[in-house]
C-alpha cells in the first residue's frame, strides 16, 4: 500500500518512472473530483467516466513525457476539460447541430440546507444561491475551481485561455455584482464594508 | 495561518480551504470561530463569506470505493490493451502450448439476402470497384469463377481460400507498414505475423485490421450488410473512413463475438446470436471445421486435412513417410507456414515446393 499522506509532487515523480501504486494512489485520490467537474461539462455520465478513465490511461502510457514542474490536480482538471471539450467538438462538427461552441459548465451550486438553523440566514442563502447560478457559464465555471478545487488565477486562466488578470477581474467583479444584487437585509453592512474596502 | 490577518475580501475567505471546511464541517482546527469575534469587522466579513460557502454547494458524486476500483481495473484494463498492441511478438515456438492462443477471426458478409430482400443500396455504399480505384499500389485481381474455393498465396506468406463468385485484389508485394488487400466476395484469410506491417482487409464499407490472424471474410456487392465473426482472439473492425466519417467508431471483437454492419444505416449492429447466424453449412466441409491440432497423428493424414481444407493436391513419398508420426497444432497458421513446420518437424531432409494448388513435399524420410 502506498501511503495516501504522499504528497501530489512525490506521486507525480513516481510516476513518471512506472510506479504503478503511485498510478493508483493518484487515480483514487483524484477519480472523484474529476468526475465531478466531467459531469458539470458534460451531460452524458458515460462519457465523463470514459475521459476521466482516458485521462488517467494516457498519463500512464505517455509517463515518460510527463513534465516535472506540475501542479496535479490542476493538470488532470485541465486534460479532462479538454478531452470533453474535443468530444464535444467532434459532436457539434458531425451532427451540425449547434454552432461551434464549447465546452459549457452547467452546474448548479446547490445550498447547504444542513448547516442553516435559522430562517433568516436561509432567506440569504437562497436569494445568493439564485444568482450565483444566475450567472454566465465562464463565471461559474472560474468560482468553481477557484473555490471548490482550489486552482490558482493562473492555473484557471491556463485552463480557460484567458490571461490571468482576466480571471482576477472576473471573478472579483462577480462577486461586486452579485454583492449589489444582493439586497435584503444584509444592504446596511454592504455599505459598511465598501467603506472598509 | 497568520495569513488570515490580512484577510480584506470574501474572496480571500472562500481561497482558503480551512475557512471552507470549518463553514462546512465545523472543523475548529485553526480556532476559526475565536479568530472571527477578535474583530467585529472580521465578524462581518467572515459572516458574508460564511453565507457565501452556504450558498454554493457542489453535489460530490456518490462513489463507493467498490466503484473508484472498477474504474482504476477499467482504466488499467485499456492500459493493458494499448501497450499490447504494438509489441506483440514473433511466431513463439510452434512446439510450445501458448501459441495457439492466436487470434483466428471469421469475417462474414453475410447472406443476408436470403432473409431479405435484396435492397438497393445507396450511392453512399462503398464497393469493391470504388475502392480498388482508390487503391494506386498496382493490384493483381484474382478472380474465382470455379464451383471451389481457390487458394491464393500472398507474398507475405498469408493464405487466402477465395469463394466461388469472390474476387480479390492485392499487390505483388507489400510496400510501406501496411498491408492492404480488397474483398469482393467471401474468402478466407490466414495472415502471417507481423506486427509491424498490419493487415487490412477491405471489404464493401468495412475495415478489418489485424496483425496476423485467421478470418472469413464474405462480402457481397450486392447484399445489405458485412459481417465480422471472431473465433479466436482479437481483431479491431471499424467502418471505412471515406464513407462514415460521422461515426467512425472502431469495434473490437474477443472470441465468439460478431458484429454486423447494416451498409443503409452505416452503423454497426452487435450479434447476438452467432450459431444461429451461421449461413446454412453447406455440406462441404469448410476450413474452419477442421481441426489442425494433431496428436501423434501420420503425416499423411495431416497432409489430407490440408488438402481437404485448401483443396490443393499434395504428393509426397508415401513409401518414406508411411512410419512418421507428428504431434503439432497448426490451427492459426498460413498455408506455407504449416507445411514449413511440417516439413521442418519430419527433419532437415524434407522440404516443399508449392506450384498453385500443387504442392510438392520431398523427403527422405523422418527421423
Amino acid at each position: 500500500m502506498i501511503n495516501s499522506s504522499l504528497t501530489d509532487e512525490i506521486l507525480w515523480q513516481r510516476l513518471k518512472i512506472g510506479d504503478e501504486l503511485a498510478f493508483s494512489a493518484l487515480f483514487e485520490r483524484y477519480y472523484r473530483s474529476l468526475i465531478n467537474y466531467g459531469n458539470s461539462l458534460s451531460s452524458y455520465p458515460e462519457r465523463v467516466q470514459d475521459c476521466v478513465q482516458d485521462v488517467f490511461v494516457n498519463l500512464w502510457l505517455y509517463r515518460n513525457t510527463l513534465s516535472d514542474n506540475v501542479v496535479v490536480k490542476a493538470y488532470l482538471l485541465s486534460s479532462v476539460r479538454k478531452r470533453i471539450a474535443r468530444l464535444h467538438e467532434r459532436d457539434t462538427i458531425f451532427r451540425q447541430t449547434a454552432p461551434l461552441d464549447a465546452v459549457q459548465f452547467s452546474l448548479d451550486f446547490s445550498i447547504e440546507d444542513q448547516l442553516i438553523a435559522d430562517e433568516e440566514t436561509s432567506a440569504q442563502v437562497s436569494q445568493l444561491n439564485r444568482l450565483i447560478n444566475a450567472l454566465p457559464p465562464r463565471q461559474k465555471e472560474a468560482l468553481y475551481l477557484r473555490y471548490h478545487q482550489g486552482l490558482t488565477i493562473e492555473q484557471i486562466g491556463e485552463m480557460l485561455d484567458i490571461n490571468h488578470q482576466s480571471v482576477s477581474n472576473l471573478l472579483h467583479r462577480c462577486i461586486q455584482h452579485l454583492r449589489k444584487e444582493w439586497k435584503g437585509d444584509l444592504t446596511l453592512l454592504f455599505v459598511l464594508f465598501s467603506r472598509i474596502l | 495561518m497568520q495569513q488570515r490577518n490580512h484577510y480584506k475580501k470574501i474572496e480571500d475567505f472562500l481561497a482558503d480551504e480551512s475557512f471552507q471546511k470549518w463553514v462546512r464541517e465545523g472543523k475548529e482546527r485553526e480556532n476559526w470561530e475565536e479568530w472571527t469575534v477578535e474583530n467585529p469587522q472580521r465578524a462581518k466579513l467572515v459572516a458574508e463569506a460564511r453565507l457565501w460557502v452556504l450558498a454554493t454547494r457542489v453535489p460530490e458524486p456518490t462513489f463507493s470505493s467498490a466503484e473508484i476500483s472498477a474504474a482504476l481495473q477499467a482504466s488499467r484494463d485499456k492500459i493493458k490493451s494499448i501497450e499490447k498492441e504494438p509489441t506483440v511478438h514473433s511466431i513463439p515456438l510452434w512446439r510450445r502450448a501458448g501459441w495457439r492462443s492466436i487470434a483466428a477471426v471469421l469475417v462474414l458478409g453475410l447472406a443476408l439476402g436470403w432473409l431479405f430482400k435484396r435492397q438497393t443500396l445507396t450511392q453512399d455504399t462503398l464497393t469493391y470497384t470504388a475502392l480498388i480505384n482508390q487503391d494506386t499500389q498496382g493490384l493483381i485481381e484474382q478472380a474465382n469463377n470455379t464451383h471451389k474455393p481457390q487458394l491464393i498465396t500472398l507474398s507475405d506468406g498469408s493464405s487466402v481460400l477465395l469463394q466461388p463468385k469472390s474476387k480479390l485484389s492485392y499487390p505483388k508485394s507489400f510496400e510501406g507498414d501496411e498491408r492492404k488487400v480488397y474483398l469482393s466476395g467471401e474468402g478466407f484469410f490466414e495472415i502471417s505475423k507481423n506486427p509491424k506491417k498490419p493487415f487490412f482487409v477491405f471489404a464493401n464499407e468495412i475495415v478489418t485490421k489485424v496483425i496476423g490472424t485467421s478470418f472469413r471474410v464474405k462480402a457481397y456487392t450486392d447484399q445489405p450488410s458485412v459481417e465480422v465473426v471472431v473465433r479466436t482472439g482479437k481483431v479491431n473492425v471499424s467502418s471505412n473512413q471515406a464513407i462514415t466519417q460521422l461515426n467512425n467508431e472502431t469495434v473490437q471483437l474477443l472470441p465468439n463475438q460478431g458484429v454486423r454492419f447494416a451498409r443503409k444505416k452505416l452503423i454497426f449492429e452487435k450479434i447476438t446470436d452467432l450459431t444461429r447466424e451461421k449461413p446454412d453449412a453447406q455440406s462441404v466441409t469448410t476450413i474452419e471445421q477442421l481441426s489442425f491440432e494433431f496428436s501423434d497423428v501420420p503425416v499423411a493424414q495431416i497432409l489430407k486435412t490440408i488438402e481437404q481444407a485448401y483443396l490443393v493436391e499434395i504428393d509426397y513419398p508415401q513409401e518414406k513417410l508411411k512410419d512418421c508420426y507428428l504431434t503439432t497444432s497448426l490451427s492459426d497458421q498460413p498455408l506455407p507456414e504449416k507445411l514449413k513446420i511440417i516439413c521442418e518437424s519430419l527433419g532437415n531432409t524434407t522440404r516443399y515446393e508449392m506450384n498453385g494448388n500443387r504442392i510438392t513435399i520431398l523427403s527422405e524420410g523422418c527421423n
